[in-house]
């Protein structure tokens, strides 16, 4: 038998908690994260043999250190390291939704996208390439409408296929000349610490360069 | 052409946002949330004495504190 974790993330509003009820059903336990009194929900099912375990993220719009939920969702996903992320993304926000599954992929997540909402978006008339969108962000796109509990089949089919596979997504995105000047120096001094074992390097590296709190926090701790 | 803060505008104005002055959290938030130069956006409304205001952006509705709205410059 084997074990599956995946992180369920994405922004508020996306039909993340729908979607965790679908996967898990009654099996759900509620308490806090550690520290703060921000709800933890988390649950488990079996699925073609596997036992996968459902950790419910709180819903964020970047993972950056603005608020107690964005941390905590980064923390979760960089240190606890789930096997994978399932980013629920609103096909009817496409674009906004997306700067958060970038952002997961600049962190080196193994990544699933449910596209979910695709009737909210079909009826704004907007037509969405899912085939495409899986093959430029380079991760499997999965269409769901949450709300019917549609499409949660196939996205657990998916996360069992994932689970069996090698992370070979190698989405990036290109700073410009000066900024991937900089990332790279940072990145060969990162690879030489014992940072490296924890953190992907040209994430901390990225991290670096915005100034984020935690990040340089955890760099001088370590240095 | 002409630019001016997003705070200057009024309800059913839109504009096309040109720069995101400000520095440190604050920006980097108003940015995360899709508030990028070269995006459209429209003013919604706004509170009494212009505090909060309300926008739509990629089609979705935003509200920003005044101060945070003065340091969106927009071309109308």
């Amino acid at each position: 038998m084997s074990e599956v974790t995946i992180a369920l993330a994405g922004n508020p509003n996306t039909g993340k908690t729908t979607m965790f009820n679908n996967l898990t059903g009654a099996r759900q336990h509620v308490g806090n994260w550690p520290g703060v009194t921000v709800e933890k929900k988390w649950g488990g099912l079996k699925h073609q043999g596997y036992d996968i375990n459902v950790v419910d993220l709180p819903g964020v719009y970047s993972l950056t250190a603005y608020s107690p939920d964005e941390v905590i969702a980064r923390r979760f996903v960089v240190e606890e390291r789930p096997d994978m992320v399932v980013d629920i993304v609103d096909a009817a926000n496409l674009e906004r939704n997306l700067y958060l599954a970038v952002q997961f992929l600049e962190l080196g997540a193994k990544l699933i996208i449910a596209l979910n909402m695709t009737d909210v978006a079909a009826s704004r008339n907007h037509r969405i390439d899912a085939e495409k969108l899986s093959q430029r962000l380079g991760v499997p796109v999965v269409r769901t409408v949450a709300n019917r509990n549609q499409g949660t089949k196939e996205l657990l089919d998916r996360i069992v296929n994932l689970g069996q596979s090698v992370n070979d997504a190698d989405f990036r995105i290109d700073y410009g000349k000066e900024i991937e000047r900089e990332i790279k120096n940072l990145q060969e001094i990162i690879q030489k610490s014992l940072l490296s074992l924890n953190y992907s390097p040209r994430w901390l590296a990225i991290k670096l360069l915005e100034e984020d709190d935690e990040v340089t926090r955890i760099v001088q701790g370590k240095g | 052409m002409e630019i001016k803060s997003l705070a200057e505008l009024k309800p059913k104005e839109k504009g096309k946002i040109t720069k995101v002055k400000g520095s440190g959290a604050v920006r980097r938030r108003i940015l995360d949330m899709g508030v990028v130069p070269g995006t459209e956006l429209e003013m919604e409304r706004m509170a009494p004495l212009g505090d909060p205001v309300e926008i739509r952006i990629k089609g979705y509705h935003l509200s920003l504190r005044n101060f945070e709205a003065e340091n969106i410059m927009v071309e109308v």
